[in-house]
């Protein structure tokens, strides 16, 4: 429980390739970063590793971002999720934003949007949480 | 002398035997009549036929003045011949004049009647042509009167709306149907507009939908005395648009996620984030870059075109300066314009307030306009963004000018339909794109509640203008 623990970030995405560059963006960032390839997945990981924060995708097989959000809302109220959304004005962004969600990340944008989006909402949540 | 005697008494009995013989011949053909008596026969009586009457009347006269019987009886009977030839003649005649009158009058007659019969023929024809016709057509056709009754309607409409004529014809269309939609096709608007209606089988629960084109009919007065509605199935049709738009959707999320991880590998080596570079690696990993971001954007530009044909193009509006907007574009097309040595050049005019718009989108725009711009300039040229207010500052206006090659004044009114690209010179063989980039542009500041139009001479450059309204506040 050390200031310089890492804060552990899980990254939600069907597609390895995004993973993998995401993951080593966030870890060259000093991130600690664990990954799920679809909502099942990622709903073990959030049970079985309290990540800090989660960056999701909506399109995925087994079980999509939505619906994956709607379940982890149903046990977990605080953990800050980010949505990665395909393209602008993506329909189902606005569906998410209904379940509760901290922002959103355009897949097409640039890395560093990412990160300070993740800077951004972890500062407001720790404040939240105090 | 003696013998002379007898000759004359012999004349004298001779004519006598004559005379009475006559007149007994008369006797018999004057007994036509059996009741005529020989005393009443005199020229006054009202039974004889006209022309025995003139010959006895004649026969009377002439007996006064000459000298025999026979004689007078003789020329009675010539004068009564004669008159009577000239009367039948004459009756002849009239009779004949009479009849031809007449049958002149009939024929005309006739002939009208058939004329008559031939149009009424023709017409009843006609219109059992038409309601052939009417009843055959594949589209429904519903006519209602004034009160929204209806007048017609034919079997294809019939099997469309799940009705039947005879529940139907005089009543209003809507009786005894829960659909509401429907009431526009009875009382609807007075305009022209297709109207599409959704309708769920009553049989098998299925949906359809019906276009309807209505047209309010009017008499020659102008009033209005009902409307006719032309109904046709566009379910297979809104069936395709959807899979067409699912599959362009689809398609384009497709093709960008390889994309996407291409960019962002080579984001991550371009910043050095894996490691060092040398300066040739860099130059030819931006060349690489430089064009996967030109193949995003002609993707982009799918999609996009794909949500606006089912006007599903949304702005997400936010407040802020335009200059950002411009300065984005600006940095973001910088490197492609030194290539080329061209100039960007901005003027923003001062104290401009902040605008609603939807940044991504008006970026989106920019780069369109900026990027033909600098497309069709040739090097060491200059393109200038400009942004000021107009209209007494009611609204903003944003224009893109180039020293370019210009548009041809045929080009000018198609420049921003879908798919139109220049012909001429303005089709260089590395200048393509989608043809679609230009419409999406004018969609996007549509949206926004804006004008954009273009204004160029051939060879003169061209000046692209757009307006964003300033929502007053």
């Amino acid at each position: 429980m050390g200031e310089d623990k890492k804060i552990l970030v899980l990254v939600v995405d069907d597609q390895a390739d995004f993973r993998e560059l995401l993951t080593f963006w966030l870890q060259s960032k000093g991130y600690a970063v664990i990954t799920a390839e679809n909502g099942k997945m990622a709903i073990d990981q959030i049970k079985a590793k309290s990540p800090d924060i989660m960056f999701i995708d909506l399109r995925m097989p087994v079980m999509d971002g939505i619906e994956a959000i709607k379940a982890i809302r149903e046990f977990n109220k605080e953990l800050p999720i980010i949505i990665i959304s395909s393209y602008i004005d993506d329909p189902r962004v606005k569906e998410a934003v209904s379940y509760g969600i901290s922002g959103e990340f355009f897949k097409g944008g640039d890395f560093k949007d990412g990160l300070s989006l993740l800077e951004t909402i972890l500062r407001t949540h720790k404040k939240l949480k105090r | 002398m003696s013998s002379l005697m007898w000759v004359y008494v012999l004349t004298g009995i001779v004519s006598i035997a004559i005379a009475l013989l006559l007149v007994r011949l008369t006797h018999i053909s004057a007994q036509v009549n059996p009741e005529t008596e020989p005393t009443k026969l005199k020229g006054s009586d009202p039974h004889l036929p006209a022309s025995e009457r003139l010959q006895r009347i004649i026969n009377e006269e002439i007996g006064k003045v000459a000298g025999s019987a026979q004689r007078s009886r003789e020329i009675g009977k010539l004068i009564t011949n004669v008159f009577t030839d000239e009367l039948n003649e004459k009756i002849e005649q009239n009779k004949l004049e009479l009849r031809q009158k007449y049958e002149s009058v009939i024929s005309r007659k006739t002939e009208n009647e058939e004329i008559a019969w031939k149009k009424y023929k023709k017409i009843v024809n006609e219109k059992k042509q038409t309601e052939a016709v009417i009843r055959s057509i594949a589209e429904g056709l519903v006519v209602v009167d004034a009160q929204g009754k209806v007048v017609m309607i034919n079997p294809a409409a019939e099997k469309l709306l799940g009705v039947s004529r005879q529940d139907k014809v005089g009543k209003t269309l809507t009786e005894d149907m829960r659909d509401e939609q429907l009431v526009s096709l009875s009382q609807g608007s007075p305009d022209k507009e297709d109207k599409e209606i959704e309708l769920v089988s009553k049989q098998d629960e299925t949906k359809k939908v019906l276009r309807a084109s209505t047209a309010v009919i009017e008499n020659e007065n102008g009033q209005t005395i009902g409307m006719v509605s032309v109904l046709s199935d566009i379910t297979k049709q809104k069936e395709l648009d959807s899979l067409k738009s699912a599959f362009v959707a689809n398609v384009s999320h497709e093709l960008r996620t390889p994309l996407v991880a291409i960019d962002k590998s080579l984001t991550l080596i371009l910043e050095k984030e894996a490691g060092d570079l040398s300066q040739t690696q860099e130059q030819f990993l931006s060349i690489a870059q430089r064009n996967l971001k030109r193949l995003s954007a002609l993707i982009n530009d799918l999609l996009d075109l794909s949500k606006l044909e089912a006007g599903k193009m949304e702005v997400r509006r936010k407040s802020m300066a335009i200059n950002n907007v411009i300065q984005e574009v600006i940095d973001s097309l910088n490197n492609w314009a030194k290539s080329k040595n061209i100039t960007l050049e901005k003027k923003i005019e001062d104290m401009l307030p902040d605008v609603q718009i939807d940044p991504d989108r008006l970026a989106q725009v920019l780069t369109n306009l900026v990027g033909n711009a600098v497309k069709f300039t040739p090097n060491d040229g200059k393109v200038t963004l400009e942004a000021k207010f107009s209209d007494g500052k009611k609204e903003l206006e944003v224009s893109v000018r180039d020293t370019g090659i210009g548009i041809a004044p045929e080009d000018l009114p198609k420049i921003f339909s879908k798919f139109y690209q220049c012909g001429g010179e303005r089709m260089i063989s590395d200048v393509n794109g989608t043809g679609i980039g230009l419409s999406i542009a004018k969609e996007i500041v549509e949206l926004h509640g804006g004008r954009i139009w273009v204004e160029s001479e051939k060879g003169q450059g061209a000046r692209f203008i757009f307006t964003i309204p300033l929502i007053s506040g």
